[in-house]
């Protein structure tokens, strides 16, 4: 018995100390590994979590910046994971873009944190209170819809916001992002302009878009269509059997030719709707696949900001005409 | 710095939950863990709802008296002669449910969820450090876990007779006039403390498997109590450094990647064992075979 007791703590010291000695060797490592800090050649270097707001920030900062985005095309932002590589990117940047509005989640607190020790920009921090759509029906704390790329207008603010920040990192090519942001807001204008034209050719009464998720809920205040989705705001709420049932009635009633599904959400949520009303009577198609949370592939035209909300234009315009 | 800190944390996360892992393996409640990563959820909407902001200490104090109203719940019904398992079955998916039910009737159009509010990621705990005044005192999370590992070791050290007897025997810890009871539920609270510090810490799937993987480990590596504690928080830490390399050559999840190591490490400890291994047993089969025939 004591015997065996002796061999027991004298295997716990030994385990200990090897646990130190690994502790203490990684840590050199560890600090080995961080010492090295490229200079990427005196450019700036960004990151940036969407797709839209590293689009954004490329257009502006033009040949002047790098940027890296942490969430590539078909991710969605609420359930966005970090590797490894994403904290190195964080880490290394000069300056750190984010939406904001919570739709990073609770990466939202982490930025906030990082603010203290670099500049960390919530491009949506910037808009008033009035140009946000504040849910009245959520219980407690105004909770925003942060889904604010959809409206263009409010975009060109962010992309301000974008502008104005990289000037002050960056005196000395201020006056360059001053040109590419005028520039790259002129092609937003335009963008816009467009939009408002083209959903308005929409007849009034089947100006209704039902997607899978409510990310389009400045869209349609921004161009005058009504919205409908499956499930709120936040992707990982469930929808519950009364949904499916009421957003069927709703579009049986109002004889709805089609509904859209995302790029970054499931499709099976919205099948079941269509299923549903096909029982009915009524025949709804797929409309198409909108980008919502998250851009097309890099290089194809959806894979920038402005060919991105002109696919959903585009595609809603053709299925609801 | 960022490596130093991913590692400590991990380390701290493998130690606490290291060591009430073997607890719960030995009892067969391994998969408690996952029971309270699920069941926090009506703690958190109920005090979203409440106080209507999402500060993480609240949510934190909310989850932890919710994974005490689980490890109560599940303790209440296995001591009336339930199974282990189905009692955490039962208990965790009945007040999962209630969350949900709770998001889908007054929170529709919130960002609600553990994952949102309560459970953190191991690769930013660098960035959220504790401030007094100005001052840093190093990532929250580190100080969060410190205080659990702490605790945890010494309640076990102070009572570890009484741990040991209790999950061995507790026919025999009555006989003797240990409080069986008391120890079970002073040990599902502490089960309870580590879990809900660690999530906030680094998430959820890397608390479930820490809390059980390395216990596991170290099971089939040795009989002794003492030993397997050691050596279960030895295979939590020896995974964590490889699975933080893992993820740097990958560029992927450091949690998963975490885990992954400590399931590699069971699985060496599986066919490799000494006593138990696979290979081994199937070696002395094999000797045994030749020695009969001979």
């Amino acid at each position: 018995m004591r015997k065996g007791k002796r061999a027991n703590s004298a295997l716990k010291r030994l385990m200990m100390t090897l646990l130190f000695l690994s502790l203490a060797v990684s840590t050199l490592a560890g600090c080995g590994g961080t010492a090295r800090n490229p200079e990427a050649g005196g450019k700036l270097r960004i990151t940036a979590t969407t797709g839209m707001i590293a689009d954004a920030v490329s257009e502006v900062g033009g040949e002047f910046v790098e940027v890296t985005g942490l969430m590539g095309p078909g991710i969605d932002p609420h359930l966005y994971k970090a590797s490894q590589g994403d904290v190195r990117k964080l880490d290394d940047a000069d300056v750190i873009f984010y939406n904001g509005l919570h739709l990073e989640g609770k990466m939202g607190e982490i930025f906030e944190q990082m603010e203290k020790s670099k500049p960390v920009v919530a491009v949506a921090s910037y808009l008033k209170e009035e140009q946000l759509i504040t849910d009245p029906s959520a219980a407690g704390g105004a909770t925003h819809d942060p889904h604010i790329w959809f409206d263009v207008k409010l975009w060109m603010s962010a992309v301000e916001v974008i502008r104005d920040t990289l000037a002050e990192k960056d005196p000395a090519h201020a006056d360059q992002y001053q040109a590419n942001a005028e520039a790259y807001l002129k092609k937003m204008e335009e963008l816009d302009a467009y939009a408002k034209e083209q959903i308005a050719a929409i007849p009034a009464n089947s100006r209704i878009l039902v997607t899978a998720h409510d990310a389009f809920g400045y869209f349609g205040r921004a161009y005058g269509i009504e919205v409908k989705g499956l499930q709120g705001i936040n992707t990982m709420s469930e929808y519950g059997s009364k949904d499916v049932s009421e957003l069927r009635d709703f579009l049986v009633e109002n004889g709805i030719k089609a509904v859209f599904v995302e790029s970054s959400v499931s499709t099976k949520s919205i099948e079941s709707v269509i299923e549903g009303a096909r029982e009915l009577g009524h025949e709804v198609k797929i409309g198409g696949q909108l980008f919502s949370d998250a851009m097309g592939d890099a290089g194809t035209e959806e894979g920038t900001y402005l060919g991105m909300v002109r696919h959903n234009v585009d595609t809603i315009v053709k299925s609801l005409k | 710095m960022s490596d130093f800190w991913i590692l400590l944390t991990g380390s701290l996360v493998a130690a606490c939950c290291g060591i009430v892992g073997v607890f719960l393996v030995l009892r067969k409640m391994a998969m408690i863990g996952d029971a309270i990563s699920h069941s926090v959820m009506p703690g958190i909407v109920i005090a979203f709802l409440i106080s209507g902001s999402r500060d993480s200490m609240l949510m934190m104090f909310a989850a932890l008296v919710f994974g005490l109203i689980t490890v109560l719940l599940i303790g209440l019904f296995q001591r009336s002669g339930i199974q282990s398992d189905a009692s955490i079955g039962v208990v965790f998916t009945a007040l999962f449910a209630i969350g949900v039910i709770l998001v889908s009737l007054f929170a529709r159009q919130v960002h609600l969820d553990q994952d949102a509010i309560l459970y953190g990621e191991i690769a930013f705990v660098h960035w959220n450090l504790w401030e007094i005044g100005g001052m840093s005192l190093g990532p929250k999370a580190v100080w969060l876990l410190g205080v659990t590992l702490l605790v945890i070791s010494l309640i076990i050290g102070l009572f570890y007779k009484q741990f040991k007897i209790c999950s061995f025997d507790p026919a025999l810890a009555a006989a003797i006039g240990i409080p069986v009871a008391f120890f079970h539920y002073l040990l599902m609270g502490l089960v309870s403390m580590a879990t809900v510090s660690s999530f906030e810490s680094v998430g959820a799937i890397l608390v479930v498997g820490m809390l059980i993987v390395p216990a596991s480990t170290a099971y089939l590596l040795t009989e002794k109590l003492g030993t397997m504690i050691a050596l279960s928080i030895a295979a939590g830490i020896v995974s964590t450094f490889i699975g933080y390399s893992a993820s740097i050559w990958l560029d992927a999840s450091i949690a998963g990647c975490i885990v992954c190591a400590a399931g590699l490490l069971f699985l060496a400890a599986f066919l490799f064992s000494p006593t138990q291994g696979l290979v081994v047993r199937k070696l002395r089969m094999r000797s045994l075979a030749v020695s009969e025939t001979r």
